[in-house]
């Protein structure tokens, strides 16, 4: 286990590598360099932030030394500030001398963005999992076709129209759920529980909204998993030991079909961290996504990278948890690390 | 693709369903310029926003240009923003996990480290990033989405490719001498197809989205050019008064997309070789 | 201050509000049952809140360094300047008790009012004035505002309600200038950098409100501010909030949870019609903006330096159609660059009519023919087409399309590009890289356009990006700087209006009304609206208790 621990280790380095060399391909995109995309029409302040952007980014050295420094800066997490918002520092919160602590633009982003994706991965496996058994159940029967139309329906439609329609009818037509935002006006004002219940109130469509396309994915890869099992010996074997159904399926082939599963979370990760965009924008979520959105509308380069960066770089390190996890789990994979 | 297999995806009733929804929509979207009753992009200001009736099937939207119209048009933007993407992606997908599973050793290590990377990365951001600073333009946005979806693809070729070659024809053809490209080209590529397109029916499905999402933000097909993204777009700010504007445009994304999935899931199901021994 | 209109309605000063967010199911009795007699006669009384959205998130709150629409309009609540526009858009003092012009029209003596504080108790004087107009000034912030002040070779504060600035020679938008500088307190700023102080997210000022409350990415909520120098505003809150997509700001406003927003033309004129619920809680207000939408020609790109092709294009666009087309009748064909019905508006002047006829004629005369007979007028073997750049913007949009349409009539061949605001203007704007623009100005109070139009303002990122050069209209622009006499500066104007037509350099194309919805629960709102816009008594409006919903106390 130390062993497969140790090389899946080494073999982040590459992967860092690539991943620092892909932001640093997309900073130098833009066409000219990038201190000419600036968004402002100000002819000081331009000048200003371009020789800002020029230092932060070297941009007057070879491009191999900017490389270079570019590398040197993501190991320190060093992501400067953004320039859209005033310095505010890109990553993580800084102290200035009077001891005032401004806050890291994905510090306040990300856990925002978490939040709403687990509840939707938990909301995803609350449902895909037993419409997944169902569908391997009954495969090619009434309710396998039914349970996979409706997955595919879910991914197929346009996500912002649904989440329009859903506003309107839950928060104009009827008044259940807020319409959009994170908090009530009055939230400070209430209790704990209602704090909580203010909450989940605010944040049901959005989840909704974010599970509902994941839905197909995971349902067909429990039932399409469970007909792999379902089918494997052992199974057969224990049918015809004449353990009951139940048990069969349960106890031995769900389980099985699970494992696989652990990965895919994983796979998951990046749109973990990358949130929705839309979503986001949509219901006015101050989260990683609309961040993102903005710093690139705002051709704000240091937040666009340290977001590329940090999120690719949390995405890896969920990968490898994933896959600890999946090796603990199921001892073959630890002897055949990279195949 | 072996033709018993497309017999059987389609005795498949969803797939073929799915098929049937293709195929209808390429066939409105090749013969847009005949079907159309007026020009896509005719504006009337004197028919700004009328619900749909028989001089309007689909209604007007805000400028008085006829829905119905938009949508044909918009249905050729979307189906070649998919296809083009898709088939860039399946290019660089196919070279590159032909290229791993055949060689492999170093070749092969390199190539999946790269498909990881990008795999680690937001993909939505990454064209959202490169999009605009490119700025939005129909060739940009199938370049990009087809530049950042190539990986499924990679990984489908690379692992056919190191299950064939362990078969006994290739095996075979290569002790009598056969050249790499002929290897290749001759056997090993023909036998990876059905899984090709499998995945492509399926990348269509998700360009089709993505260019919807990317309209939606402003940086996908620009005006005046109709795709179905962005007459969506323009809807939505009327989603409750002129229904027709949104309700269109979002059915036909749903069910192209659903059409895509359901023929891809089709396919794969029937050429699963688990699939051969049902529990019936 | 001119400013590119990026956004196309944007409301000066206006302080469109809302209420308490009350969206919460099992929170009091559903409002939707509830009959409330919002057109009622209710008495003026203090309290309650009220909700707008924008778009954006302020990126700080001094206004001078943040620049953005969205954070002047919640610092305009918190900062007060010397001088202000009335309801009728003329000056009188906000700090200034009173200014005095010197005979030689070089120096304002600005009297402030005595007993002046700010929120913090701390009291306001000339000095902090003298502070704001260094800061300005200062090389080393970062404001794109400085211009004007620089013009100031000495300014001082000799006394405690004392300022005086000193101008080498008269400038005449001086007193518009310090109408919209706001004075930041030098108590708390003194030694820090203006850039990156906490300052900016945490302002301190001495208008009507004060801040309570920055939810980063949520919204900014005010609070009366007990030390206003203006005295006491009637609603005890303001609140912000940012909501990014105006599809879900309009559910918000059809909810109840925001009181007011900017609406479309055809929100306006289509859907508010046809929903008699919306129109029985929801007023709706017509105001004339600042601003105009014009097609704009890159003057150093042939053919547009031919002022006969020019012409011909203003011939060939349709004014009308494009104000019943785009804006559904709710705005004004322009004729000079100034606000419809301002003393700055040359009123003998007209927008250049549809005459097919003359397009084509002019066209002819500029060697424009259609000698191959493929439908395009050509000169030399090439034919007349060209690409309109435009920015993401429904009105502009539909505005290209139609002019397209128009001008295929007479031989050109138009197409069309919408892109992104930051790419619009980093990569075509400022390099210079266009043919024709579509876009709007803003326009300041003052009829000085120096900036927009003056052959030494073409830098890049300048604001005279078509390259404009006309020598009558530099003479006329460096004058009308000069001319503090306003009957004078009138006459100068108007014949730089009379110039700027003949010589089409862009084509008006209208002036679009600004559309606020405002909950009828809001009381005291003048209607209808003075020149100076909906939002200008802003303190003077009152939220009837009656009127009130699901309030929360806020101690």
């Amino acid at each position: 286990m130390i062993r497969y621990l140790l090389k899946r280790l080494f073999w982040m380095i590459p992967m860092l590598i690539g991943i620092s060399l892909i932001s640093f391909f997309i900073m130098h995109l833009a066409p000219g360099d990038i201190t000419t995309t600036e968004a402002g029409f100000n002819p000081k302040a331009s000048e200003e932030s371009r020789q800002k952007l020029r230092e932060l980014y070297h941009l007057d050295e070879p491009v191999i030394v900017q490389y270079g420094l570019w590398l040197e800066r993501m190991g320190k997490l060093d992501f400067g500030a953004s320039f859209a918002s005033h310095q505010r520092p890109v990553f993580w919160e800084t102290k200035d001398d009077q001891g005032n602590v401004t806050k890291g633009l994905i510090q306040e982003a990300l856990p925002i963005t978490l939040l709403i994706n687990v509840l939707s991965l938990g909301l995803i496996i609350a449902i895909a999992l037993p419409l997944g058994v169902v569908s391997s159940l009954t495969q090619n029967q009434l309710p396998d076709r039914a349970i996979t139309l409706f997955v595919f329906i879910g991914f197929a439609i346009p996500g912002f129209w649904l989440a329009l329609l859903l506003m309107y009818w839950t928060g104009v037509v009827h008044d259940w759920l807020p319409i959009s935002g994170l908090h009530s006006l009055h939230y400070d004002q209430l209790g704990f529980f209602g704090k909580i219940g203010d909450s989940l109130k605010h944040l049901a469509l959005p989840v909704f909204i974010s599970g509902l396309s994941g839905l197909a994915g995971i349902s067909l890869f429990v039932r399409n998993g469970m007909l792999e099992v379902l089918h494997q010996d052992y199974i057969t074997t224990a049918r015809a030991k004449g353990l009951g159904e139940n048990t069969v399926v349960y106890r031995h082939a769900l389980r099985n079909a699970l494992l696989p599963l652990i990965t895919l979370l994983g796979l998951a990760i990046p749109g973990l961290i990358g949130g929705s965009v839309i979503a986001e924008s949509i219901f006015a979520i101050p989260g990683m996504g609309k961040l993102f959105y903005d710093a690139v509308l705002m051709r704000d380069f240091p937040v666009i990278m340290g977001i590329l960066t940090i999120g690719s770089a949390l995405t890896l390190l969920g990968n490898l948890l994933a896959d600890l996890a999946y090796a603990w789990a199921d001892p073959r994979v630890r002897r055949g690390v990279m195949s | 693709m072996r033709r018993d297999l497309v017999i059987k995806a389609l005795s498949n009733p969803l797939a073929l369903v799915g098929f049937v929804i293709i195929l209808g929509i390429l066939v409105v979207a090749t013969l847009a310029p005949y079907i159309a009753p007026y020009d896509p992009n005719a504006i009337d200001v004197k028919a700004i926003l009328l619900e749909p009736s028989a001089l309007h099937y689909m209604g007007t939207d805000g400028l008085g240009r006829d829905v119905f119209s938009r949508m044909l048009y918009g249905a050729r933007i979307s189906l070649l923003v998919g296809i083009v993407a898709v088939g860039i992606a399946t290019a660089i997908g196919v070279v590159l996990g032909a290229l791993a599973g055949y060689y492999r050793g170093w070749i092969d290590v390199v190539i999946m480290r790269m498909v990881d990377v990008m795999l680690s990365i937001p993909t939505f951001f990454l064209i959202l990033a490169v999009i605009a600073f490119l700025t939005p333009s129909i060739w940009n946005i199938m370049i990009v989405i087809g530049l950042t979806s190539w990986m499924g693809v990679t990984r489908l070729v690379r692992a056919e490719f190191l299950s064939l070659r362990e078969r006994e024809f290739v095996m075979a053809s290569q002790t009598l001498g056969a050249k790499d490209r002929r290897l290749i080209f001759k056997h090993l590529l023909p036998n990876s197809l059905t899984p090709i397109i499998v995945s492509s029916v399926l990348g269509v499905a998700s360009a089709v989205l993505i260019e919807s999402g990317l309209s939606f933000l402003g940086l996908g097909v620009q005006a005046p050019q109709a795709s179905w993204g962005n007459i969506l777009t323009d809807g939505k700010e009327y989603i409750q008064f002129a229904w027709w504007l949104s309700l269109f445009p979002g059915l036909a994304i749903l069910i192209t997309v659903l059409g895509y999935n359901l023929l891809g899931e089709g396919l794969r199901d029937a050429l699963d070789p688990r699939s051969a021994n049902k529990n019936k | 201050m001119t400013t590119i209109n990026n956004h196309p309605i944007v409301p000066m000063r206006l302080l469109i509000g809302a209420f308490i967010l009350s969206g919460l199911a099992g929170c009091g009795a559903p409002e939707h049952t509830t009959t409330v007699d919002y057109d009622g006669d209710y008495p003026v009384e203090q309290g309650g809140s009220l909700v707008e959205a924008t778009r954006g998130e302020p990126s700080g709150l001094i206004p001078m360094i943040a620049g953005e629409s969205a954070a002047s309009a919640v610092a305009a609540n918190i900062f007060n300047s010397l001088l202000k526009y009335d309801k009728n858009l003329e000056l009188e003092g906000e700090l200034a008790k009173s200014w005095q012009v010197s005979p030689d029209q070089k120096t304002i003596t600005f009297t402030l009012k005595p007993g002046l504080k700010w929120a913090d108790g701390q009291p306001l004087t000339s000095a902090d004035a003298l502070f704001t107009w260094q800061l300005v000034t200062d090389d080393n912030t970062r404001t794109p505002y400085g211009a004007d002040y620089k013009l100031v070779t000495k300014a001082e504060a000799p006394d405690p309600l004392t300022f005086r600035v000193t101008y080498p020679q008269p400038y005449a938008p001086a007193l518009d200038s310090w109408a919209g500088l706001q004075i930041l307190p030098e108590h708390l700023l003194k030694g820090q950098d203006i850039n990156t102080t906490a300052f900016r997210r945490n302002p301190v000022g001495s208008h009507y409100y004060q801040l309570k409350e920055w939810r980063n990415g949520e919204r900014i909520t005010l609070t009366r501010n007990p030390n206003a120098t203006q005295g006491q505003a009637n609603i005890d809150q303001l609140v912000t909030r940012f909501i990014p997509d105006e599809a879900s700001q309009f559910l918000e406003l059809m909810a109840n949870n925001i009181d007011s927003m900017a609406l479309n033309p055809i929100q306006y004129a289509r859907i508010f019609p046809a929903r008699p619920d919306l129109n029985s809680k929801i007023g709706l207000y017509k105001e004339l903006g600042n601003s105009y939408t014009y097609l704009g020609f890159n003057l150093k790109h042939k053919p547009f330096d031919d002022i006969r092709v020019r012409q011909a294009i203003n011939y060939a666009i349709d004014k009308q159609e494009l104000i019943d087309g785009v804006l559904l009748g709710l705005g004004e064909p322009v004729a000079s660059p100034y606000k419809p019905g301002t003393r700055w508006t040359n009123p003998k002047l007209k927008p250049y009519p549809y005459d097919t006829a003359k397009a084509i004629d002019l066209l002819k005369a500029a060697g424009y023919e259609d000698h191959d007979g493929d439908g395009i007028v050509d000169k030399n073997g090439k034919p007349l087409s060209f690409e309109i750049l435009t920015n993401q913007n429904k009105q502009r949009e539909m505005s290209a399309v139609l002019i397209q349409r128009r001008l295929k009539e007479i031989g050109i061949d138009v197409t069309i590009r919408v892109l992104e605001w930051a790419s619009f203007v980093g990569r075509y704007i400022k390099t210079g890289d266009f043919d024709v623009v579509l876009l709007g100005w803003s326009l300041s109070l003052d009829p000085d356009q120096f900036s927009i139009w003056h052959s030494s303002q073409q830098a890049p990122g300048q604001f005279n990006f078509i390259g404009y050069h006309n020598p009558r209209v530099d003479s006329l622009l460096e004058r009308g700087r000069l001319e503090l006499d306003p009957d004078k500066r009138m006459v100068i104007y108007h014949e730089f209006a009379e110039i700027l037509l003949e010589d089409s350099p862009i084509v008006y194309l209208f002036a679009g009304y600004g559309l606020p919805a405002i909950h009828k629960r809001v009381k005291g709102i003048d209607n209808p609206a003075p020149p100076a816009g909906i939002g200008h008594n802003t303190y003077e409006w009152y939220i009837p208790r009656a009127l009130r919903r699901n309030e929360i106390s806020t101690q």
